[in-house]
């Protein structure tokens, strides 16, 4: 076979025409071209999709948590915070066969149910379900040591109450999505909400994020609240209904103390009673906040305010006699008194709570100047506190009024009313004649109240009720160690079916302290008391005693009454009286 | 290629170094301050829970129990307090 080198090849020789080659340049250059065009297209134009896709695996939107403004008493205690908790979700599927069954049983114990219970909620059909919300970050901690395949937990707020059931009609409670439900929680809800807000960030591979890509809506933490309520007075007044309550087997109490130099609301309390951290067997007589919706004929508590309107027209003066009697017949109804008298002044008829003296005076009176006066005071009006459920009671008008009906208003029948708007109303002889409009939120600027009588009435109506706490007076029981205290009892039969139980009755007493110059107003409700006396004087009076010596004692307030010293005089400072002036440099 | 050539290049290269080093220690500053804004979170909330805590232990029930029963206290009356007036 002859050797052929490659020099001397015959294909190198042959010519090749020279249009392929420029073909295929063109083709190389088309491809470049088509290339060219497609990265412009898809990073110019059409850049959308892509850029999604770079966006998914690194960009991320995230939940900023804001939380739940904190309501707090007068003094900044916490009444009610958020505190971090966890939700225990379990994915039924997720979770083996095989789980032993002692991580079943702790499992259980740690969010204290049943086994079988746990079961149950693990072999449900749906994609995941909540074994328990609100769970305490220890014990979530603890079950996400158990490592339990299948079980996750999401952080969400637990609302807490400190207080618990004394204050529970005051605050309310929130729902497990922690939307307010009763009370403070419900009326203030959109200041108290947080709003969470979102923001953008980039993602890297460890999950941290590197980059923040700006806010789209900021995070605003719900505002706090700060009430009128003092905890002290509060728990001290919870406290003295709840021992009415087991002491007279009552049905109900209820109590609310006002300062009567701002308007504020100290204490505002109610039994029966729940406990807004468990909210459990929660039913609708519980959950009322009695001093606020409850209505009822206040009885002999409103006996002043007729007196007083007279005064005020001058149609009588504190010591006029009046002729009493064993009863007055006004067209075909009688009016009677527990106790007969004969002749009584003006002053003996609030102290002993004549009716028959009380309707003589009121017969006096237009019907037109009653209904003011008692409109005036706030009755038949709801009262402006920002709270919800606050009624107006019933003050028919006066043009609708017969004789009998003037007579049976002025010692409280036939009209109705709240515990608050009594309490309310009794700060006009507080105040030298002035109403003060209530506030349930601290507030550091005096009222301006209303005259509504002027202040020598009010200070004539204040020595009246002073006598009905000494001898010879419905109310005894409501002297107080220490401090002159004045008011007046209230006892009305209770309303069942179309008239009046004969054995159901509210006790009352309203009352206020000290009268040297009064600071508070006390009103205390007994419904029903069924042992040991339902006079209001008996039931009632001795509630108000303690809680106004507890909460002007808080107060600081110097006591007026004469008493008996039993200081150690041996003390490094003399002692000139029982109250010594001192400077002390601040 | 001149030399003032070569000299921008090289600046571009040095510019475009410290670009991504800027970059790079942003992100290490984010991370640090994600941290930080977690533990303000996480202290905040353990303030919360103090404060709670506090609350629950200094309430109105818990010393009145705790005076009554464990220390054998009773409730003063005007009668053996010494008022003081500060002028």
């Amino acid at each position: 076979m002859p050797r052929i080198s490659y020099s001397s090849t015959p294909n190198l020789v042959l010519r090749l025409p020279m249009w392929r080659s420029r073909l295929v340049l063109f083709l190389i250059f088309i491809g470049f071209i088509s290339l060219v065009l497609r990265a412009i297209w898809v990073q110019g134009f059409d850049n959308s999709f892509y850029e999604e896709k770079g966006n998914k695996a690194t960009l991320r939107t995230i939940e900023m948590p804001a939380s739940r403004g904190k309501i707090l008493d007068r003094n900044g205690e916490v009444l009610a915070t958020s505190l971090l908790a966890k939700a225990i979700i379990a994915f039924p599927e997720a979770i083996p066969e095989n789980i032993e069954k002692n991580k079943i049983v702790e499992l259980a114990r740690l969010l204290e149910m049943s086994e079988s219970e746990i079961r149950k909620k693990l072999a449900s059909e749906k994609n995941q379900v909540f074994l328990k919300r609100q769970v305490d970050l220890e014990i979530a901690k603890k079950i996400k040591d158990l490592g339990i395949p299948g079980i996750a937990q999401n952080s969400e707020y637990k609302r807490l109450y400190p207080e618990g059931e004394a204050m529970a009609h005051v605050v309310g409670f929130t729902n497990v999505e922690d939307r307010g439900q009763e009370g403070m929680e419900l009326a203030r809800e959109k200041d108290l909400a947080g709003q969470p807000g979102r923001r953008r960030v980039i993602q890297d591979r460890l999950g941290r994020y590197v980059e923040g890509l700006g806010i789209i809506n900021p995070p605003k933490d719900g505002a706090d609240l700060q009430l009128s309520i003092d905890s002290k007075v509060q728990y001290l007044a919870f406290n003295e209904i709840k021992a009415i309550v087991e002491k007279h087997q009552a049905k109900a109490a209820g109590v609310v103390v006002l300062d009567v130099q701002t308007g504020e609301v100290l204490a505002l309390a109610n039994w029966p009673t729940y406990n807004p951290n468990t909210r459990v067997g929660l039913t609708g007589e519980k959950l009322r906040n009695r001093v606020l919706t409850d209505t009822f004929e206040p009885g002999s508590t409103v006996k002043p305010f007729s007196v007083a309107i007279a005064l005020e027209k001058g149609l009588i003066q504190p010591n006029t006699q009046m002729q009493i009697g064993k009863k007055v017949v006004i067209g075909k109804k009688a009016i009677t008194d527990t106790k007969s008298y004969d002749t009584l002044t003006v002053a003996e008829i609030i102290q002993k709570s004549s009716n028959i003296g009380t309707a003589k005076i009121a017969m006096q009176l237009s019907a037109q100047d009653m209904w003011e006066m008692f409109q005036s005071v706030g009755l038949g009006q709801a009262p402006t506190i920002g709270f919800p459920g606050a009624v107006a009671g019933r003050l028919r008008p006066h043009k609708n009024w017969v004789p009998i009906d003037q007579a049976t208003m002025s010692y409280g029948y036939g009209l109705s009313a709240s515990l608050f708007q009594i309490a309310r109303a009794y700060t006009i002889f507080a105040r030298d004649g002035e109403l003060v409009p209530a506030t349930m939120y601290k507030s550091d600027v005096k009222p301006k109240g209303t005259q509504v009588i002027s202040a020598k009435t009010a200070i004539q109506m204040r020595e009246m009720l002073e006598t009905v706490t000494q001898t010879g007076g419905t109310a005894i029981n409501a002297q107080t160690l220490g401090y002159r205290v004045g008011g007046k009892t209230g006892t009305s039969h209770k309303v069942e079916g179309k008239g009046y139980s004969t054995d159901k009755y509210r006790g009352f007493f309203v009352g206020l302290a000290p009268m040297s110059a009064p600071r508070i107003v006390v009103a205390v409700m007994v419904d029903e008391p069924r042992v040991g006396g339902y006079y209001g004087g008996v039931v009632a009076a001795p509630a108000f005693s303690n809680i106004v010596a507890g909460t002007l004692r808080g107060m600081s307030v110097l006591p007026d009454a004469a008493i008996k010293q039993m200081v150690n005089k041996d003390t490094p400072i003399p002692l000139s009286d029982s109250t010594q002036k001192v400077s002390l440099s601040r | 290629m001149n030399r003032s050539t070569i000299i921008l290049l090289i600046i571009l290269m040095l510019c475009s170094l410290s670009l991504v080093a800027a970059q790079q220690k942003t992100r290490s500053l984010y991370v640090a301050l994600e941290r930080a804004q977690t533990e303000e979170r996480r202290l905040n909330q353990e303030w919360l829970r103090l404060e709670y805590e506090q609350r629950n232990l200094s309430k109105s029930s818990r010393i009145t129990d705790i005076a009554r029963k464990q220390l054998q206290m009773q409730p003063i009356n005007p009668g053996r307090t010494q008022y003081v007036v500060v002028d």
